[in-house]
């Protein structure tokens, strides 16, 4: 609650996420500023964060681990890649390479419409609230919580990926989609777009941040947080937790496949690799290490993991994996809640852990 | 008495000697024809593979340089007979003494069609006469093509001598289908039973290209015996796919099994989800390798026992690396299951990275013990393959010990204590703590087993153990938390499912329907199929 009710180190953050949406929107007027590397960079971490947001939604203030937000986001990322070729090949006039490769000259039914935006953007949104709201009913109405719902999410996004490699599902199969040229009828490779795209990114995160804070200060927001500490006294009161747990949930989705949408126009690649297991675990890393139920958290924890993971893998990609595995260590035993507690100043070593109280009880 | 034996020994040597005269009249009659003109070395190729199928063994040893001889033109015919030009020696043909062809000598030259009649003479006397399995293969492979022009008891009487098992069913198959095309329909009736004796799919295909024929519409016997031997051969697979898909069933429910019961015993004691489960599989394999190479340069004479050797091995490295776990990281997270899971996700990037870093990315190669290699074919296309039964064997065994040691022994009996009501078991006097840390040896060494009994079935390298643990999580989260009979019953269910299905719509589709199945009958039990009896909430 106390993140909840002291406004400075939010407003510290916003503050930041503005700070550098306008240096973004300076260097992309002027000469001067940010390379188009280092922009791409950035908006790649502004994606990974609202990305971070979705899940801590969910885990932090709902008290239900998602391991397979990477389905969501994957949803996002394919639908706007279909939106990118779509729109390319209406320029070129020419199908996608894979889809020459399987031997189509026309683009499948479930393509149609996809090139103009407006219609991509609400279909990317209609897939996802089919799939989580399908899934999230049947899950929270038999009561399937904790450990076991974190399972069955991590085995759809397995199920997931194994479909998306497949290769005539007219969605690239294994190799993915690949060659966007064009974005809204500009190059979508000179540097101006990088950074617009960038700048775009780092905005929708400042919305996202704003609209949650202003979510959880509401009353909904209440009900969240007494959801997540003792559901079944909610319930006892004559609180309706179903609806409540699913309307979350949702949201959380469409958030995740925003993140997707971000991010894949900015790799200029989408392929099954987005619905690796392994990927929305370390989504969950990103919010455990920043700071579980803190919106400053997940974006602090997906900033600092992926820029960690950007210099690393480059520098030493033999010893990314140790890092990271040795930082999620430490966090997991001496920063119960996250990297948050730093700000306590105050170390709480394995024996006396219990010293940090953790402020967001897990939920079994 | 003496008379007796110098009359028997005067018979046996009569005997001989007039058998010997009579081969020394054939042959030089033969080498007659060798030497004669086209139709004589036709009639001499004939001979030639006649000899193959029914002469004494020394006719045929005699014989088999001949033919290649005759096509390689190192055959001089002179006046008083025939040389063979072996190399740097010439031999007399008949005499088999060293001598140098008198002159005026010539070479038999073949005809194209001539040439074709010793090409299979060589083939069919290469078949009785070759030292080693790869040229009989060879001479079969020539063979195979004309064997309906070939005398019968050739294939039969390769066949009785043959001592390599694969060569020998080979050569059964050429005997059969050549009979199947024989002149003499009750000869091919015979054959039909023959065939439909040992019924597979390949069996089918020979039988039923026989409805074609126009034997099949003339003669009503034959007509009877082809659709008698197309049913009982149907019958034959059909039964054999169905013992197949629940062979196969059952082999991969096995691994699934081994797999998820370690995991069973870790998540149910402690709700902690061991990520690192599959990694933990992924070590046992590399223990096994490991004692493998140990033993390469050790005890080589043990080598084909390394399965065996390795099982204490890698039970306890495996185990010793989860007690070690649980003593630095786990014990801190009990009341933080989902902070556990992401630990032991940590646990598991390392430990992968570490194998990656030492023994390199590529699959490790592992010796085939003889007691998992090959199988025995029982009906249809179905063979009982070794290697599986050995998976299958492998996990009744650790199912059988697994039980006995959570219902027989003190520490089983405290484990389940402690699953039940932690703090109840604790408040009784029962060493929480160590109980706590023995099951998860006793998790983590299951999990080195499953790793040990998958090295001689799946690739085994740095990767394999994420493709374990959405498999193994589904089946003890089907099977109900932290019961045997759950995990068994789950893991049977599952491989069957997907065996089943797996043929009809590919693996992705099994995976789909698992998937959905799981979570419709979690709508009907939360909390699985067998639920343990205790306060969790």
């Amino acid at each position: 609650m106390k993140a909840l009710t002291s406004d400075r180190p939010f407003l510290a953050l916003l503050a930041v996420v503005l700070a550098v949406a306008v240096l973004l929107g300076i260097s992309m007027v002027s000469p001067f500023g940010i390379s188009a590397y280092l922009a791409n960079a950035i908006g790649q971490f502004a994606a990974f964060a609202v990305l971070a947001l979705a899940l801590d939604l969910v885990w932090g203030y709902l008290g239900i681990l998602s391991l397979g937000h990477g389905l969501f986001f994957g949803i996002g990322g394919y639908v706007v890649a279909m939106h990118l070729l779509k729109h390319s090949s209406e320029v070129t006039g020419k199908v996608p390479d894979f889809m020459q490769f399987m031997g189509w000259s026309t683009y499948p039914f479930y393509w149609a419409g996809l090139g103009f935006f407006p219609y991509a953007l609400l279909f990317a949104a209609a897939v996802t609230l089919l799939i989580s709201g399908v899934f999230g009913y049947v899950s929270f109405r038999s009561r399937v919580g904790g450990v076991y719902f974190a399972i069955i999410t991590q085995a759809l996004v397995y199920v997931a990926m194994l479909l998306m490699f497949r290769n005539d599902t007219g969605f690239g199969g294994n190799n993915g989609m690949t060659g966007f040229s064009v974005l809204f009828g500009w190059s979508i490779g000179s540097s101006g777009v990088v950074i617009a795209m960038a700048a775009g990114s780092v905005l929708v995160l400042a919305v996202t941040l704003l609209g949650c804070r202003m979510l959880l200060g509401s009353r909904f927001g209440m009900l969240m947080i007494a959801t997540r500490d003792d559901e079944v006294r909610l319930r006892t009161l004559g609180y309706e937790t179903l609806r409540l747990k699913l309307a979350v949930w949702c949201l959380s989705a469409l958030i995740a496949a925003l993140a997707g949408m971000l991010y894949v126009p900015q790799v200029g690649i989408v392929n099954p690799r987005l619905l690796a297991p392994e990927l929305s675990l370390e989504i969950a890393v990103w919010v455990a290490i920043g700071g579980r139920g803190h919106l400053i958290g997940a974006v602090i924890g997906a900033v600092l993991v992926n820029a960690l993971k950007f210099w690393l893998s480059a520098a030493a990609p033999d010893l990314w994996p140790f890092i990271l595995s040795g930082l999620i260590v430490l966090v997991v035993l001496v920063f119960p809640n996250g990297l948050v507690d730093l700000a306590k100043w105050k170390l709480a070593w394995p024996m006396g852990a219990k010293r940090l109280a953790s402020e967001t009880p897990e939920l079994r | 008495m003496r008379r007796f034996c110098v009359a028997v020994t005067l018979l046996v040597t009569a005997c001989a000697s007039s058998q010997s005269i009579a081969a020394g009249a054939q042959r030089a009659d033969l080498l007659g024809k060798l030497c004669g003109d086209t139709a004589s070395l036709g009639d001499a190729g004939r001979i030639l593979t006649s000899l193959a199928a029914d002469g004494s063994r020394d006719d045929r040893l005699w014989a088999a340089p001949i033919a290649r001889a005759v096509i390689d033109r190192k055959l001089r015919c002179d006046a008083s007979g025939a040389v063979l030009v072996s190399g740097e020696k010439t031999l007399d043909v008949l005499t088999q003494a060293p001598r140098m062809p008198t002159e005026p000598s010539r070479s038999p030259l073949l005809s194209l069609k001539n040439r074709g009649l010793f090409e299979t003479a060589e083939a069919a006397l290469a078949l009785r006469t070759a030292p080693d399995v790869a040229g009989r293969a060879a001479a079969l492979h020539t063979l195979e093509r004309r064997a309906a022009s070939l005398p019968e008891k050739l294939f039969e009487a390769a066949a009785e001598q043959e001592s390599d098992a694969e060569l020998k069913a080979q050569m059964i198959a050429v005997a059969q289908a050549a009979a199947l095309n024989s002149a003499d329909p009750l000869k091919r009736i015979a054959a039909l039973k023959q065939i439909s004796a040992t019924p597979d799919r390949r069996a089918l295909t020979k039988v039923s290209a026989l409805l074609g024929d126009p034997a099949y519409a003339a003669n009503p016997a034959f007509k009877r015996a082809v659709d008698d031997a197309v049913t009982t051969i149907g019958r034959g697979i059909a039964i054999g796919d169905v013992l197949a898909t629940l062979y196969n069933g059952l082999s991969f429910a096995s691994i699934l099994f081994m797999a998820a019961i370690g995991l069973a015993v870790i998540f149910g004691l402690m709700g902690v989800i061991n990520l690192a489960q599959g990694e933990l599989i992924m070590i046992g394999a590399y223990v096994t390798w490991l004692v493998q190479e140990g033993l390469r340069h050790f005890a080589p004479m043990l080598l084909d026992y390394y399965l065996i050797i390795a099982i204490p091995v890698a039970f306890l490295v495996t185990a010793a690396i989860g007690i070690a776990l649980e003593a630095i990281l786990l014990r801190h997270l009990y009341r933080r299951p989902l902070m556990s899971l992401l630990a032991t996700w940590a646990v598991s990037l390392f430990l992968i990275n570490l194998v990656r870093v030492t023994f390199g990315t590529q699959n490790l190669n592992f010796v085939t013990p003889f007691y998992v290699t090959g199988g025995v074919p029982v009906i249809g296309d179905f063979i009982f393959t070794w290697n599986r039964m050995f998976a299958i064997v492998f996990a009744v065994v650790t199912l059988a010990l697994t039980w006995g040691v959570m219902r027989l022994t003190p520490l089983g009996l405290n484990i389940r204590a402690v699953m039940q009501n932690r703090t109840m078991a604790g408040c009784i006097g029962i060493p929480v703590r160590r109980v706590d840390m023995l099951a998860f040896g006793l998790g983590s060494g299951l999990a080195g087993l499953a790793g040990l009994a998958l090295s001689p079935i799946y690739s085994v390298n740095p990767q394999m153990g994420q493709n374990f643990v959405i498999d193994s999580f589904m089946v003890v989260v089907l099977g109900g938390v932290g019961t045997i009979v759950g995990t068994v019953v789950a893991a049977l269910g599952i491989g069957q499912i997907n065996v089943l299905i797996e043929p009809l719509w590919g693996a992705v589709a099994a995976k789909v329907i698992v998937l959905l199945m799981i979570i419709a009958f979690l709508q009907w039990r939360p909390e699985g199929l067998f639920v343990i009896k205790g306060r969790r909430k």
